[in-house]
């Protein structure tokens, strides 16, 4: 099959993926946008017989690492406005937990990036901690301890049994 | 429990190895806290996977598709539209009964798994194994006391379904039924969560006496809900 309609079969994919890490509807098909761009000027980087997917995921996720970055050079910060802190004047820890419950955006952004991928690529994606490793170029017990305090803190933020 | 909690959590996402996975599945139908902290992880998966699965339905935008589009000359003929078609659908084709196989063959291999109580399907999260089968089967008024699942209320909600709240070792909640499903309303930790508090049966009735229209149903309207399978009047 042709480079262009694997990429184009991926695209759902990588679509959920893009919008878990930008949140935004839009900025996640300007991710895609970027990451198609690059993946097609970089096309004899991919190895044939390596997985597409992968390759694909981790373009993507390091354009929005590189965005996050120069967001957080310019002074940008993402907006955490959500229900928990509003009403956190009154009795904010138990507001809290549960707070957010139905609310799986407002959890989900309230996660620091680099759990936020994680999560995102062994419970959404279903990819297996060593394959999650590989497209984030970190450590297996890396990935494994920041799925750890991600889940801890969704599961906390979204209710009792999430 | 005598699992860490990384145990457990790998078990859930599938990276044990199946001598591990097993014995953990064996202690977990004995340690209502161990099948407590399995059912807080799906229950976790299951509602991410529902809220970000509606992306793949989505139509693809088409500024991200042009700058796939292949550049041959396009065909319109409709021997030339069929040919397109079958090498399109070929792969997916495929690779979803290579997927399906996949999972028969893992179930097939895996007697011993205990049915899941959660599953998810089409973007929501529903009822399945023991839990649908009370809900489908159980009446309030006539259950053994040592049930598995206790079925608390059966009420209608605003939107005509039948709904009915349950309580069990590892999970509460509300199932509502809706095409032939149980959905999942509302969840949360059983009696055998580490944090589980008497109110939380309180709770699931105030949130049930929230989604009620007029009464709970009473032995004889449950009775008659049931013989119809539970579906809207």
């Amino acid at each position: 099959m042709r480079f262009e309609e694997e990429l184009v079969e991926l695209l759902p994919r990588l679509r959920r993926f893009a919008r878990g890490l930008a949140r935004d509807a839009s900025d996640a098909d300007d991710l895609c946008q970027a990451a198609i761009e690059r993946a097609l000027k970089s096309q004899e980087q991919w190895q044939q017989g390596t997985r597409l997917d992968s390759w694909m995921y981790r373009i993507t996720r390091n354009l929005w690492i590189d965005d996050r970055r120069a967001a957080g050079r310019r002074g940008i910060h993402t907006p955490i406005d959500d229900a928990a802190t509003q009403v956190a004047g009154d009795g904010a820890a138990e507001v809290e937990a549960g707070a957010l419950r139905g609310d799986v955006d407002g959890a989900m952004a309230r996660l620091p990036d680099e759990q936020r991928e994680v999560v995102m690529l062994v419970l959404v994606e279903g990819y297996a901690y060593r394959e999650a490793a590989d497209i984030l170029e970190v450590p297996i017990g890396t990935v494994t301890s920041r799925l750890a305090r991600g889940r801890e803190t969704l599961m906390h933020l979204l209710g009792e049994a999430a | 429990m005598s699992f860490d909690p990384a145990t457990v959590a790998a078990f859930v996402d599938g990276e044990l190895d199946d001598l591990t996975a097993r014995r953990i599945e064996r202690e977990a139908a004995n340690d209502p806290a161990l099948a407590a902290e399995i059912a807080r992880h799906r229950t976790l998966q299951a509602r991410l996977t529902a809220h970000y699965a509606p992306v793949l339905d989505e139509a693809v935008p088409g500024r991200l598709r042009a700058l796939l589009a292949t550049s041959d000359k396009v065909d319109t003929s409709l021997a030339g539209r069929r040919e397109a078609k079958r090498v399109r659908f070929a792969p997916i084709h495929f690779g979803a009964i290579a997927a399906s196989l996949a999972l028969g063959l893992a179930l097939g291999l895996r007697p011993w798994m205990p049915p899941a109580s959660v599953t998810e399907a089409n973007g929501t999260i529903i009822a399945a194994g023991p839990l649908a089968k009370a809900l489908d089967t159980q009446l309030a008024s006539s259950q053994s006391t040592n049930a598995a699942v206790r079925i608390g209320l059966s009420f209608e909600d605003k939107a005509g379904r039948y709904c009915r709240s349950f309580e069990s070792q590892s999970l509460n909640g509300i199932g509502c039924r809706d095409s032939g499903r149980w959905h999942l309303e509302r969840t949360m930790t059983g009696q055998a969560g580490a944090d589980y508090r008497q109110a939380s049966s309180g709770e699931l009735a105030a949130a049930a006496a929230k989604m009620m229209t007029g009464d709970p149903l009473d032995a004889a309207a449950e009775r008659q809900a049931r013989a119809k399978g539970w579906a809207r009047r």
